[in-house]
């Protein structure tokens, strides 16, 4: 039973993770209709920023943060300009191909850049002011600080997009356009700019994730393929289009695969969620807590 | 008559090619002709159907497991590997199709890379029965005998490269067939409209899953190829990096084109060879062209030279 807790712990950060990774590729998907298959290396950028920033530039963790957000930002304006810019006279399965291309072109300028070997990031807790002070043992439950700081960060992000989307201007704008684009675009929200800062919020909650998670697991340039499948995964069971649906299904992805190499076998773990999701879009295609549409 | 010709000449030409150029340069063609197969095998279904696939890598690897499998537990020789490596990988094409016959763009196009990761995952961690990440050796073909008399050694590098050769000749006569068939315009009427399709009462289901099956089984085909020439398997030849190849192959050359992905495929697969100690940078362009061609011309290149002659 204590290691049922622990277990459920470790799937809660790892599904922390999905969280970060997921909703930004389901707000990508639901407010422009772009599928980005290139949202993983959003991830990996990330976790070499935070390794770059830290390790190389000697940053301290606020402006290292402040760094991968810069990198991610960038990362995002320009896959803004790529995948979904040009492609407005373009069939809508023409961004399937593109965001596949600058996929494989990104793990492959990272392989050239950053070498093949897979890093780390020796994040050293007790220097950080707040983070040291962070309890680590919860009745049976074990989790490092590092580990701990995963589900913090994620909650402490869906809560701040939540309120943009919500009580801001840009949000209205982005919710807008996720309900209609025509009609959005004739209520003068500059469609152009939503793209922009919605291609960038994905792009920052992935690098994050994945900065996040350099200092538990290793980063390496084919890291952003069993990710984007996972944040797919996720989407897909939480309905593509629903931030809420994915948080929900992100943890419980996580949760799910931790139980899964704990107690049937840790070869299974991977397979699992494909399993699911195939299930999923064979008997429930709008996800698991989405509305049935038409589907035309 | 005239397309007939022309490909009679090429494959006269690449039939004499080995005796005129060295055991390397005959390796590079083979793999050219490996990747022939694969890129209009993925046309029927993407360019012809419009069915998105990234799963070629997985059907390739299905094909070559087969074959070394079978070498093992049953000792067969390549006369039987073919057969049955186009007949496993196109039963795995149709259960890859069934879904399809419910999703449509970007939801099959995850469905097809969820199974190409499965399929990775199996045949590199299911050690007893796939040799996991070492794969499985394969011994040479042996002679060819009829009746106990044999007519020829065959297992050099140019007796594969023949067959390959052959094989791809069949592949290209059965795809050219194909799409100018009742069937392939079926597969046209789909990709274009595929209500429509439906309303003017095309079996739309029969039309998607031939697509993927005859996909499939071209791909174990060429699988099978490369498990014998190769002299074994290992997983490493069959990742999504194939599949990405093999779409970078088809969308530069053009989509449903069908000499467009034959070029691509043949372009692409030389290009390393020619870029030197730059060849580990071969992915890198792929991802790129990929990129390129279909912002600037999704058509591809014999597409967008098609348009142009026409207007």
């Amino acid at each position: 039973m204590d290691l049922f807790l622990q277990y459920m712990a470790n799937g809660v950060v790892i599904g922390s993770t999905y969280v970060l990774v997921a909703v930004g590729l389901t707000l990508i998907f639901g407010i422009l209709g772009v599928v980005n298959f290139a949202h993983g290396e959003f991830y990996m950028i990330g976790g070499y920023a935070g390794i770059v920033a830290i390790t190389v530039l000697k940053l301290p963790v606020l402006p290292a943060i402040a760094f991968v957000l810069l990198v991610a930002a960038v990362v995002g304006i320009a896959a803004e300009a790529i995948l979904h810019k040009p492609m407005k006279n373009h069939d809508a399965t023409s961004s399937i191909i593109s965001s596949f291309g600058l996929a494989v072109a990104l793990q492959n300028a990272a392989l050239v850049v950053m070498g093949p070997q897979p890093q780390r990031l020796n994040l050293d807790v007790s220097k950080i002011p707040v983070l040291s002070s962070l309890p680590t043992d919860f009745g049976p439950v074990f989790l490092p600080q590092q580990r701990l700081l995963i589900p913090i960060a994620t909650v402490l992000l869906i809560a701040i997009l939540y309120v943009v989307l919500r009580y801001t201007w840009t949000g209205r704008g982005l919710r807008a356009m996720a309900q209609h684009a025509t009609v959005a675009r004739l209520c003068g929200v500059r469609v152009e700019r939503v793209a922009i800062v919605t291609f960038i919020t994905g792009a920052a909650l992935a690098g994050t994730a994945g900065m996040l998670m350099s200092s538990v697991f290793f980063v390496y340039p084919i890291v952003g393929n069993m990710i984007a499948l996972k944040a797919f995964t996720v989407v897909i069971l939480g309905g593509m289009g629903n931030v809420a649906g994915a948080a929900v299904a992100g943890l419980l992805l996580g949760i799910t695969e931790s139980l899964t190499s704990a107690y049937i076998s840790n070869a299974m773990r991977d397979v699992v969620g494909f399993v699911f999701v195939i299930l999923v879009l064979l008997f429930r295609p709008q996800g698991l807590f989405g509305k049935a549409v038409e589907r035309s | 008559m005239r397309v007939y010709l022309i490909a009679l000449l090429a494959f006269a030409g690449l039939a004499v090619a080995p005796f005129g150029i060295g055991g390397y340069e005959t390796n590079v063609l083979m793999m050219v002709l490996f990747f022939v197969i694969l890129a209009v095998g993925l046309d029927l279904v993407t360019g012809y159907c419009g069915q998105f696939s990234f799963a070629t890598g997985a059907f390739y690897g299905i094909g070559a497991y087969t074959a070394a499998i079978m070498t093992r537990d049953f000792n067969t020789t390549i006369w039987v590997h073919l057969p049955a490596g186009a007949i496993v990988a196109g039963l795995f094409g149709l259960l890859l199709g069934i879904p399809a016959l419910r999703l449509k763009g970007h939801f099959l196009a995850i469905v097809t890379i969820a199974f190409q990761t499965i399929v990775y995952l199996v045949i590199s961690q299911w050690t007893s029965f796939t040799g996991g990440q070492v794969g499985l050796p394969m011994p040479n073909a042996g002679p060819v005998t009829v009746f106990g008399v044999t007519l020829f050694e065959f297992g050099s590098l140019r007796s594969y490269y023949w067959l390959t050769l052959a094989m791809t000749a069949l592949t290209l006569l059965i795809s050219w067939r194909l799409v100018n068939s009742r069937l392939g315009r079926e597969w046209v009427a789909i990709r274009d409209d595929e209500t429509l399709a439906s309303a003017v009462g095309l079996d739309t289901t029969r039309g998607k899953l031939t697509a993927f099956v005859a996909y499939a089984a071209l791909a174990g085909v060429a699988g099978v190829l490369t498990a014998h020439s190769l002299r074994g398997v290992t997983p490493d030849d069959y990742t999504i990096w194939i599949s990405a190849t093999v779409v970078a192959m088809m969308v530069v050359g053009g989509r449903g084109t069908f000499i467009g992905p034959i070029l691509g495929a043949v372009f692409l697969a030389i290009l390393p060879e020619l870029l030197g100690k730059f060849a580990e940078y071969k992915m890198l362009i792929y991802g790129v062209l990929l990129v390129l061609v279909v912002t600037l011309m999704p058509e591809g290149v014999v597409g967008r030279l098609r348009a142009r002659a026409a207007r």
